[in-house]
């Protein structure tokens, strides 16, 4: 609830200091619908990541390697179509498949191994990255999509940047996933007690095996979006981003400790970290000296300390106020 | 006037939550005494130790120490005061040398001050020497056995100049040479003036080493004696203090003939269990007694496919079953009311609803979709039939009593409609009033025709409820006995001696 407010805050200090009129009298920078829009559109690879990692936090995991994975799946997107010669949904449907068997091989390390997510995916994290520069050899970038490719990532349906719905379908899916249905629940009992899990005759193995194959899944489906947002297919694809989806499903309320999340929250940090990133870039003061990059990453960690401090806060508090009222004994 | 005792305990009241753990305890202990500390488990012991080491503060009542009456005891003034305490199990640094252990706790430098190695190694040599036990201070300690990392605890209490050693029992995991050993290292503490805490089940021990024995029931104490004034049977009626037939339901009918469970040379050779052979029939509550660490647990856990056996078969109603998970166990309807409830029963920051449907996903949810209203009418139901008492089918598993908690766990595994209940120390640590509504649970269900394996360390309860009593030692199945034996005979048993029952 508290996101929701400083989102709005958020917004609104950008809307009234971000908002000016050109020479020619026209209205320009972030109070535009165009802008919003444009918002919108910047934030669904992110976005979409942020969704992927969600269940994965709640069962107390953690994936870093979906930014890498987005890059090797918009490169092997890129090669079935360019190299070869499959159609666009082909190339689209195959990727997608690569994308849920890269999630797999997480998945298998994690559960039937039992390695630490953090260090698989670590290890991944590399792994695919270093997959996509092997392939291009670090500098074959695939471009010339066909325009109806392009009309995914630069246009508009219904009058929404078109991979809006995408990402919105999919937040849907992954929502009642997560708030739903058995899956969901299982998620958040192992984040909570792997172990009671287990005695309960839950699939433990299972349903962790899920939420990295769903994760592998979605990052493809960032990837495709990715390619046609930005008409070409490299390598560097996503580079960080699966640092910004962890700060947005944080400061969403899920915990990193597991048990505690949810889809809605995920959306609501992702909007923060997106309306934050753009609404900077047009500041007057912050255009004047050219380091939007450098604030928004400023402000984006001072954000989610200044979360994480409002959510332990109360606790801490009441822990206070009980020891200094605690009876003499 | 002979001179103020070491430690004295005066009306001493604990609290946890609704539950009163200790409800006025009257102890003292006396320079170069050995005292033992008596009771069921739930008496009241632990809470007791944790107390006086200083790691739970007292709801009321005194601690006298030395004649000096001592207020908000915390762990470091305690040690700093002379009290060390031996627990069950060792916490010791697995990484680090004993050497490097005992100077943990020992030595006090500055971050800044040099290690004085040999020194180090010297003094862990000679503490070591002094209770006779061969283990080199360089050793790692997660290359020692259990009773060798207890005796360097030991060492390390005795390092500390402590004048109080509280050691709870000592010699659940030691071998007979072992236990020698320890008792020497008892008594040469007693004669330096030390005052001993001895927390056993063992009678025999108490009676071998002790010389006063305080009894502990139900949060009380219920009488110091020096234990040349009394015997074991006397000992045994201070520990029930009432007749088991009085407490606890009489089975109302007898278990029918049906074989229910049958196993045939079961093993496991990971867990320590070999070669258990019996069978449960529908109705009937077998029961299985014996000390901590007879392999009660383990064999539970690969009846519900945690630790799959290795050897020897299992049948259920005669079809023979393979049980490599839990979730094989769960369908073929064997379910186990886990022994740690907090970490194994239930899921404390989740609802109690949630809590309940959570074996029985596939059957309640066939859709995978969860219908919230449904769930609550099951909890509901529960909740009143088992009579938990607890705010609402939301309030998390984390805001009730232990009995309740268990009665929630238990309210998951009904919800399974098993044909095998386990039951694994379902009244451990749950108070009177909730103990005595679980059994008659237990009865119950027996009555409807369930096969109930009731494992319990509780001597008066697992002969008071179960129609047959299994007693383990060791991994195996040491003898089988009706309900209603002779604790003497079951306990004779687990020891795997042949003693009598004494008058």
């Amino acid at each position: 609830m508290l996101l929701l407010y400083v989102l709005l805050a958020e917004w609104l200090f950008f809307y009234v200091a971000g908002t000016t009129t050109n020479r020619r009298g026209v209205i320009v920078g972030f109070g535009t619908l165009d802008r919003q829009f444009d918002i919108l559109r910047h934030s669904c690879e992110i976005g979409l990541l942020a969704l992927a990692l969600t269940p994965v936090i709640i069962t107390a995991g953690i994936d870093l390697s979906i930014g890498s994975l987005l890059g090797l799946c918009a490169i092997l997107f890129g090669k079935l179509w360019h190299d070869g010669g499959l159609p666009i949904p082909a190339a689209a449907g195959l990727t997608l498949v690569l994308g849920a068997v890269a999630g797999g091989l997480n998945a298998t390390l994690i559960t039937a191994l039992r390695l630490p997510p953090l260090i698989v995916t670590l290890g991944t994290y590399s792994l695919f990255r270093g997959l996509a520069e092997a392939i291009t050899h670090g500098s074959i970038t695939y471009t010339d999509f066909p325009e109806s490719f392009l009309f995914v990532g630069q246009e508009r349906l219904l009058g929404l940047p078109t991979q809006a719905w995408i990402f919105f379908a999919v937040a849907l899916a992954v929502g009642l996933l997560v708030h739903r249905t058995t899956f969901g629940r299982a998620f958040r009992t192992i984040g909570l007690a792997p172990e009671g899990a287990r005695y309960a005759g839950l699939p433990v193995g299972r349903r962790l095996a899920l939420v990295y194959v769903l994760a592998g899944l979605i990052a493809a489906i960032a990837a495709i979006i990715y390619t046609a947002r930005l008409g070409q297919a490299k390598a560097d694809a996503g580079t960080g981003y699966e640092l910004f989806a962890i700060t947005a499903v944080v400061l969403g309320g899920t915990s990193i400790f597991g048990g505690t999340g949810s889809i809605p929250g995920t959306l609501l940090g992702v909007a923060a970290i997106a309306v934050l990133k753009n609404g900077l870039a047009c500041l007057p003061v912050v255009m004047a000296m050219n380091a939007a990059e450098e604030m928004s990453g400023l402000l984006t960690g001072a954000l989610l300390l200044l979360a994480l401090t409002a959510s332990v806060l109360p606790k801490i508090l009441s822990n206070f106020r009980a020891s200094r009222h605690a009876p003499a004994t | 006037m002979p001179p103020a005792p070491l430690l004295a305990l005066h009306q001493l009241v604990k609290n946890y939550g609704g539950v009163r753990a200790l409800r006025g305890v009257d102890f003292n202990l006396h320079a170069g005494e050995v005292h033992a500390l008596l009771g069921e488990n739930g008496a009241g012991k632990s809470t007791l130790i944790k107390v006086v080491t200083g790691a739970h503060q007292p709801n009321g009542g005194t601690i006298t120490l030395a004649g000096q009456c001592v207020a908000d005891l915390t762990p470091a003034t305690a040690r700093a005061l002379g009290i060390a305490c031996i627990y069950q199990q060792p916490a010791l640094f697995p990484d680090l040398t004993v050497a490097e252990n005992l100077a943990l706790r020992l030595e006090s430098t500055s971050a800044a001050s040099r290690i004085d190695w040999a020194a180090r190694r010297a003094r862990a040599k000679e503490l070591l020497a002094r209770i006779g036990a061969e283990i080199s201070p360089e050793a790692e300690v997660s290359s020692l056995s259990m009773p060798e990392q207890q005796l360097v605890e030991i060492a390390c209490a005795l390092g500390s100049g402590a004048r109080i050693v509280i050691m709870d029992e000592p010699t659940a995991s030691l071998t007979q040479k072992e236990q020698h050993l320890l008792f020497a290292v008892v008594r040469d503490l007693r004669k330096n003036g030390v005052g001993v805490i001895y927390i056993s089940h063992r009678l025999e021990e108490i009676f071998a080493l002790a010389d006063r024995v305080t009894v502990l029931r139900d949060g009380q104490s219920v009488g110091t004696h020096a234990v040349s004034d009394i015997d074991e049977a006397g000992l045994i009626r201070l520990m029930v203090g009432r007749e088991v037939a009085q407490i606890y339901p009489a089975a109302e009918s007898a278990p029918g003939h049906a074989v229910a469970l049958s196993l045939r040379d079961v093993g496991c050779h990971v867990s320590g269990v070999r070669n258990v052979s019996f069978e449960v029939r529908a109705g009937e509550i077998f029961g299985l007694g014996g000390l901590v660490g007879a392999g009660r647990t383990e064999l539970a856990r690969i009846l519900f496919g945690l630790t799959p056996a290795d050897s020897g078969e299992i049948t259920l109603h005669g079809q023979p079953l393979t049980l490599r998970s839990p979730q094989d166990a769960v369908a073929h309807g064997i379910a186990y009311v886990p022994e740690d409830r907090r970490r194994h029963g239930v899921v404390l920051a989740l609802p109690i609803a949630h809590n309940m449907t959570m074996a029985i996903h596939r059957r309640f949810f066939p859709t995978t979709w969860l219908r919230f209203g449904a769930e609550r009418t099951l909890a509901l139901d529960f909740i009143r039939d088992l009579a938990v008492k607890c705010s609402g089918p939301d309030a998390p598993g984390s805001s009730l009593s232990g009995g309740n908690q268990q009665k929630v766990s238990l309210a998951r595994w009904l919800a399974t409609k098993p044909k095998l209940l386990i039951l694994d120390e379902p009244t451990q640590g749950v108070d009177v009033g909730a103990k005595s509504e679980i059994h008659k649970i237990v009865r119950r269900l027996a009555k409807e025709g369930l096969a109930v394996i009731l494992i319990s360390s509780d001597l008066p309860e697992v002969i008071g409820m179960s129609d047959r009593i299994g007693v383990m030692g060791g991994g195996t199945l040491r003898a089988i006995l009706p309900g209603g034996s002779d604790p003497h005979d079951v306990m004779a048993a687990a020891l795997g001696t042949t003693g009598k029952s004494a008058a």
